[in-house]
C-alpha cells in the first residue's frame, strides 16, 4: 500500500502527462463527434428517404463495430493504403467516427423532440430550410441534447483508454509504464495498486460527468422544457 | 496490394477458431451477468442492508470506468494478489462483471415498473418478500426489461473484442495478429467488419423481432 503511494508520488509527472493526453484526446474527439453528430443527425431529419438511409447506415455501422476494431482498422489500414498516420490522430479519428455515430443519435433525438408546429410555422413564414435549422430547430434542440452530450463525454473519456493499445501515452498507458518499470527495476509488480488507482481516477472524472448529466436532465424536465434526449449508456453504444 | 481470396481461404480455420472463442466468452458472460443482475436487482429491491450499498457502488464503479481498464485490472492486477486465473476466464470474469452491472440496472428498472398492487397482493396472500420476488416480481421484471437486457447482451458480444487486448485469441485478436504478421490488412479488416456486423445485426434483429412478439397482446 505504502509502496504504491510512493510509486504514484515519484511518477506523478508521468501520470500528469498521461492525464493531459487523455483529456486532450477526449476534447478533440468531443469536438469532432459533435460536428459529425450534427451533420448526420440533421440528415436523419430531412425529407428525402435516401438521405435518411445514408445517415442510418453511418450510425449503424460505427455503433455495431467494436470500437477497438475501428481503431485498429484505421491504425493498420491507413499505412496499408499508403497514408502514414501517427497513433494519436489515428485514435482520435477512430474515436470521432464512433462518437459521431452516437452524437448523431442524440442530435436526431433532439431535433425530433421539437414540436412539428415549429417547423411548419417557420416554413409558413417563408424561411429557407437552412435558416429553419439554424434559427429555429438547432437552438431549441440544444437544450434537450445537453444532458446526453454530457453523458457522451463521459463515455468518450472512458474510450480514450483504447489509445494505450496503439501507443498513445494516455492515462492508462502511463499507469502501465509505471508497472513495467517497477517490475523490471525493483522486481516488485505493483499492477493491482496502480490499476486500482487508474480506475479510481477515471471513476472520479466520469462519475462527476454522469452526475451532471442526470442533474441537467432532471432540471430540464422540472422546468417544463420537455423531455431531454436519453444519455447514451456504455451498454448501449 | 489487391484483395487475395486464396489467402483468406487459408486463414479460415484460424478465424473460425477465433469466432468460436468470441462466442464462447460472450455466451458464458451473458449467462453469468444475468445471474448477477437477478441477484443485484433482488438485493436492491429487498433492501438487504450491506449488500444493497455494495451493489449500488459496484454498478457505479463499472458504469464510470473504462472496460479496458477493468480488463487490465483483472488480468494484471489480480495475479499480484495471488489470484491467478487462466486467460480465458480472465476475459469471462471481466466481461461478466461489466455486463452484470448493466443487467442489475436493467432488472431493477423492470422490478420498479411492476405494479405496486402486485407486491401488496402477494403480501396479503401471505407470501414472503423473497417468494414475491421469485414467483411474481422477477418473472414480470424480466419480461418488462427484456429489450434492455438483450441490448446489453448484444453490447456484450460486441465488446468481447476488448479481450483481444490481453491476448485472448478471439476473432479480433486472430485478425490483428495476422495483420501484424502477414501485412494483409484489407483481407483481415473486411473479415472483422463483416463478422461483427453480421453477429451484432443478426442479434439485434432477433431482439427487435422478440420485442415485437412480446408486445403482441398490447397491440390493437
Amino acid at each position: 500500500m505504502m509502496d504504491t503511494l510512493d510509486l504514484l508520488r515519484t511518477n506523478a509527472p508521468l501520470l500528469l502527462i498521461g492525464l493531459r493526453s487523455t483529456l486532450y484526446l477526449a476534447a478533440v474527439t468531443l469536438l469532432a463527434s459533435t460536428a459529425i453528430g450534427v451533420f448526420f443527425g440533421t440528415l436523419a431529419t430531412l425529407k428525402p428517404r435516401w438521405i435518411r438511409t445514408l445517415s442510418a447506415l453511418y450510425v449503424e455501422v460505427f455503433r455495431d463495430i467494436p470500437l477497438i476494431v475501428t481503431i485498429f482498422a484505421i491504425f493498420f489500414g491507413a499505412p496499408a493504403l499508403g497514408i502514414p498516420l501517427e497513433p494519436f490522430p489515428a485514435v482520435a479519428l477512430g474515436l470521432s467516427l464512433w462518437g459521431g455515430a452516437n452524437g448523431a443519435e442524440i442530435v436526431r433525438g433532439g431535433l425530433q423532440s421539437i414540436p412539428h408546429g415549429q417547423r411548419e410555422a417557420a416554413t409558413a413564414l417563408g424561411l429557407r430550410l437552412w435558416k429553419i435549422y439554424l434559427l429555429i430547430l438547432w437552438p431549441q434542440a440544444l437544450r434537450a441534447m445537453l444532458p446526453a452530450f454530457t453523458g457522451l463525454l463521459a463515455l468518450i473519456i472512458q474510450s480514450t483508454s483504447l489509445g494505450a493499445l496503439v501507443g498513445v501515452t494516455e492515462f492508462l498507458k502511463a499507469g502501465g509504464l509505471i508497472i513495467e518499470t517497477s517490475t523490471v527495476m525493483r522486481g516488485v509488480n505493483p499492477a493491482f495498486g496502480i490499476y486500482a488507482f487508474v480506475l479510481l481516477v477515471y471513476f472520479a472524472i466520469c462519475s462527476v460527468l454522469t452526475w451532471l448529466s442526470r442533474r441537467l436532465e432532471r432540471r430540464l424536465s422540472l422546468r417544463g422544457g420537455g423531455h431531454a434526449v436519453r444519455a447514451p449508456d456504455a451498454a448501449g453504444v | 496490394m489487391e484483395f487475395d481470396l486464396d489467402y483468406l481461404r487459408q486463414q479460415l480455420p484460424l478465424l473460425r477458431a477465433g469466432l468460436v472463442v468470441t462466442i464462447q466468452v460472450s455466451a458464458i458472460a451473458v449467462v453469468l451477468s444475468i445471474a448477477i443482475g437477478l441477484v443485484g436487482a433482488a438485493v436492491r429491491v429487498l433492501r438487504v442492508p450491506v449488500l444493497r450499498q455494495l451493489f449500488a457502488g459496484y454498478v457505479e464503479v463499472i458504469r464510470n470506468t473504462p472496460l479496458l481498464v477493468q480488463i487490465f485490472f483483472v488480468f494484471f492486477g489480480l495475479p499480484t494478489l495471488g489470484l491467478v486465473l487462466p486467460i480465458f476466464w480472465c476475459g469471462v470474469l471481466s466481461l461478466t462483471l461489466w455486463a452484470g452491472a448493466f443487467q442489475t440496472e436493467n432488472l431493477r428498472g423492470g422490478l420498479s415498473a411492476v405494479h405496486r398492487g402486485l407486491s401488496e397482493a402477494a403480501r396479503a396472500l401471505g407470501l414472503s418478500r423473497f417468494q414475491y420476488l421469485r414467483l411474481v416480481g422477477l418473472p414480470l421484471a424480466v419480461r418488462i426489461s427484456l429489450p434492455s437486457i438483450l441490448n446489453t447482451c448484444v453490447s456484450l458480444v460486441k465488446n468481447s473484442a476488448y479481450v483481444s487486448a490481453i491476448g485472448l485469441q478471439d476473432l479480433s485478436a486472430v485478425a490483428f495478429e495476422r495483420i501484424a504478421n502477414d501485412f494483409r490488412a484489407f483481407e483481415m479488416l473486411s473479415v472483422l467488419l463483416v463478422g461483427y456486423l453480421a453477429l451484432v445485426l443478426s442479434l439485434s434483429f432477433s431482439v427487435r423481432a422478440l420485442e415485437h412478439r412480446l408486445q403482441a397482446p398490447f397491440r390493437r
